[in-house]
């Protein structure tokens, strides 16, 4: 049998077209050098376990999966702002797009939205500051991790002049701005599409702004859309059509496009065929910036991490230079911090951090009389991967490691229990202060957070409600930095998943690099094309 | 009254409630009850034990117990266990399956939806298993141990060690990537188009089917080889000059089919439970998908249901085997004295 399908896969294997490129990141520079072309229709390919999961609907009040649907919800909706950045992934900002510009007052207390004028939903009514504010608070009391918190003051959202949104917060809040392509927010239902069609009727064929409508949807399943005919960018979107398809897994997407079934596929984060992928040459293989470095969060507020020198132990037995050269072949980069070189405020290097010294860990767990981790992870190939190289490096040091593979309610009931020793998980955000940010992982007031620091808590405060991105920066240069010297948690690959396209598929977040939102970049739909 | 006139007396009702046939197909359908009710407690059971619940699976690992609460309320997931047990039964009974904890849409529009899929996914890979099985059995059997019989046994083992993911993987590697005859993925419903209908379900059916097919051939072969080799009725045929290939058809594949069809109806529900992982695969927007979705969402009313459509398609298949024995075996009378 072995035999049998080893011929089988080695016949697969040869299918590719050894001459054609690999089509790597950064990103496909046919893109920039050709001219886009209107028309055609493209199938885009999502992880049924992650992306291609909508089940409670598209409705961005009632979606309770908004971070990893940003795919399909840009697409219908496209964003009051996007997170654009050029073709290599630098130079990422947030960019207005239904919102025409901004302002932050008052030292960050009240921030004005214009509204682009001239915008109408795809049923024919008017997008404009009333719309807007409706949205605002009916998103703001959804109940997803997509929902932002915003520290309003009473009747904090309000129009002003006909075409302005008005937000005051009780405290500065200046990253108010780059949270929003991160969050339900960003999304603007039509009010009289919502009243007209009930909620539940909504939810499944939702009516947005954005370069695509909804011709059908079945949740978790297939979502196909056409071009908005009532789109406020002239001549876009270039496609006429738009499928979302969810499929069970890397290896099944990979095999379907392939075979010319589908065009595109987000988030691939299995290595070995994103190797096969680059070297078939038959895809384009964009890899976007990384944001989100690995953690090995470690619980201080129980035992044994309790103890600052079982948290040094586990620094100086840890290398994960050694993982990402050995596993990853340096595919991807290592941080010292909560940010990597997708996002904002990065650094490479924080002073003083401890890095692998095995004669120290040895010595610190010597003095310990031994050190005994339950290392946990919600698995996925790249974390496994990384767990049971931590578990031999540990072991190396004298660390007894038991590793657990946790599903998401468990993982989530240990958090909960806080007797949890020690958990691999990603931190941070394109802007640490946007979506699961640093907070989420480092805050007292966090369950999924194993310090309870004040000192911290005030740095981030102090970052979120500050205007000026050099005093931001150094804020949490200082912030990260503390963590290193409280040695509260190492870190490691700043892992970011791959797109694959095929070949003559185009488009910003798809085929060039965008720093990803949440998991997946924000691919801006209505700029993608397909030669035809 | 004489019993000629009782008969008379009872009609042409009265006669087809005395039909032993009827009687079991009657006694099966009311034994469907308690059987489908103890699979629907079993289930609820069961996704209560898991942990977590709807409102955290929605929410994800990001979600505060805050956030997980407010969820709860929402979904009713506060009352107790037994209370939301009723109330879904209590449902049920009148017909109504509820509405989806999720997506709060009609859980019997979903299945409506999804179940023409699976149906004819499971119809297909069952229609062709047997269809290419019992040839290849009847054809191996007729010269047992020579080359086509061995080469039969060879593919039947080969296709019983192999799980029906990887086969499903090596097929769409084979046929729609390497020489692009059948779709990879997707669907076309069959009042789009009959023939791309066929075509989008020949990889999914074959993964299914196959393994099927290689069990069915083998349970059969041996079963006519056993009956060809030590049966006096086969001697005695072939003494009375019948021919070799009139003893294999008309007396021991008479008698082997009976195993078979126990074999096929027992297997039944091992063919729904891989539409769950080819489904998926495959993108097919079936019952089976719906279901994994269901449970990875923790939705009660879903996952009951379909668990539900199951257990009854599981009593039917089995019922239809009994009944087939009666076609198969005038001697067999249920229920008669």
């Amino acid at each position: 049998m072995a035999v049998l399908l080893a011929a089988f896969l080695a016949i697969a294997a040869c299918s590719g077209d050894p001459g054609a490129s690999t089509g790597a990141a950064p990103a496909d520079e046919t893109s920039a050098a050709s001219t886009p072309q209107k028309g055609g229709e493209i199938t885009v390919l999502e992880d049924s376990a992650f992306a291609g999961s909508w089940p409670t609907g598209l409705d961005p009040a009632t979606n309770t999966t908004g971070g990893a649907n940003i795919a399909m919800m840009g697409a219908i909706y496209g964003g009051l702002f996007l997170l654009t950045a050029n073709g290599d992934g630098g130079d990422a900002k947030v960019t207005p797009n239904q919102a025409e510009s901004y302002e932050l007052l008052d030292g960050g207390k009240t921030v004005k939205i214009k509204i682009r004028r001239g915008v109408t939903f795809s049923d024919g009514t008017p997008f404009d500051a009333e719309a807007v504010v409706f949205n605002l608070k009916r998103n703001l009391g959804a109940t997803c991790t997509c929902t932002p918190k915003w520290p309003l003051v009473k009747d904090g959202i309000d129009v002003e002049g006909g075409d302005t949104v008005v937000l005051r917060f009780t405290r500065p809040y200046a990253s108010v701005i780059n949270a929003f392509p991160i969050s339900n927010v960003n999304w603007i239902v039509s009010p009289t599409a919502l009243k007209q069609l009930g909620d539940d009727k909504f939810r499944v064929t939702p009516v947005g702004a954005g370069p695509f409508t909804v011709v059908s949807n079945q949740l978790s399943s297939e979502l196909v859309l056409e071009r908005n005919a009532q789109y406020f960018k002239d001549g876009l979107p270039y496609l006429d059509k738009l499928t979302f398809k969810s499929i069970g897994g890397d290896q099944a997407a990979y095999q379907a496009l392939l075979a010319g079934q589908a065009h595109a596929y987000e988030g691939m984060n299995t290595v070995p065929l994103m190797e096969q992928a680059q070297s078939g040459g038959r895809l384009t293989v964009t890899m976007q910036p990384p944001t989100s470095p690995y953690v090995v969060q470690l619980n201080s507020k129980a035992t044994p991490f309790d103890d600052e020198r079982a948290r040094q132990a586990i620094y100086y037995a840890t290398d994960f230079e050694a993982i990402a050269k050995g596993l990853f072949k340096d595919r991807f980069p290592v941080s010292q911090s909560f940010t990597a070189p997708g996002g904002l405020f990065h650094h490479d290097a924080v002073p003083g951090y401890r890095g692998h010294d095995l004669a120290r860990a040895k010595q610190l767990v010597q003095e310990l009389g031994g050190l005994n981790v339950e290392l946990g992870t919600l698995g996925n190939y790249v974390a496994k991967q990384v767990m049971i190289a931590l578990q031999t490096q540990w072991q190396e040091a004298g660390i007894t490691t038991t590793i657990k593979d946790y599903q998401l309610s468990t993982l989530v009931q240990q958090f909960n229990s806080g007797k949890w020793h020690a958990m691999l998980q990603t931190a941070g955000a394109w802007d640490p202060a946007g979506g699961v940010g640093v907070a989420f992982r480092f805050a007292s007031t966090s369950p999924f957070s194993g310090v309870a620091d004040k000192a911290l808590d005030d740095m981030f405060a102090e970052a979120e409600g500050t205007v000026d991105p050099a005093e931001r920066d150094a804020i949490y240069t200082k912030a990260g930095q503390y963590i290193s010297d409280k040695s509260y948690a190492p870190f490691g690959l700043a892992f970011a998943p791959t797109n694959l396209t095929a070949k003559g598929v185009h488009g910003p977040g798809l085929t060039t690099r965008i720093p990803p939102l949440v998991v997946n970049s924000g691919v801006l739909w209505d700029e993608v094309w397909r030669s035809q | 009254m004489t019993a000629v006139a009782a008969g008379r007396h009872r009609g042409v009702g009265g006669r087809l409630f005395a039909s032993p046939s009827v009687r079991l197909v009657g006694k099966r359908l009311l034994m469907a009850v308690p059987i489908t009710l103890g699979v629907s407690i079993l289930t609820f059971w069961v996704l209560n034990l898991i942990p977590g619940n709807a409102a955290q699976q929605l929410l994800g690992a990001d979600a505060t117990p805050e956030q997980i609460r407010a969820m709860e309320l929402q979904l009713g997931l506060d009352k107790p266990a037994p209370l939301r047990y009723l109330d879904w039964l209590g449902g049920a009974v009148t017909g109504d399956l509820g509405r989806s904890l999720v997506s709060g849409q009609s859980v019997a529009g979903q299945l409506g939806e999804r179940l023409a899929v699976t149906g004819e996914l499971v119809a297909m890979a069952f229609v062709v298993s047997l269809l290419l099985a019992v040839p290849v059995a009847l054809l191996a059997a007729y010269h047992p141990n020579r080359f086509f019989d061995r080469l039969s046994m060879f593919v039947s083992v080969t296709g019983l060690s192999v799980a029906n993911y990887v086969l499903a993987l090596v097929l769409v590697l084979v046929f729609a990537v390497r020489f692009a005859v059948f779709p990879a993925i997707g669907f076309v419903p069959l009042s789009e188009s009959v023939g791309g209908n066929l075509h989008s379900l020949v990889l999914p059916s074959a993964a299914i089917g196959i393994p099927m097919f290689c069990l069915y051939t083998r349970f059969l072969r041996g079963d006519l080889v056993d009956q060809m080799q030590g049966q006096d009725y086969v001697v005695t045929a072939q003494a009375k000059g019948v021919g070799p290939w009139q003893v294999l058809l008309r007396h021991a594949f008479r008698n082997s089919s009976f195993g078979l069809i126990t074999v096929v109806g027992l297997n039944l529900s091992t063919l729904i439970g891989a539409t769950v992982i080819i489904e998926q695969i495959f993108a097919l927007p079936g019952l089976g998908q719906l279901m994994l979705q269901a449970i990875n969402t923790r939705d009660m009313a879903v996952v009951q249901a379909c668990v539900v459509v199951f257990a009854v398609v599981a009593v039917l298949a089995n019922l239809l085997t009994d009944l087939l024995y009666a076609v198969l075996d005038p001697r067999i009378r249920y229920g008669s004295r």
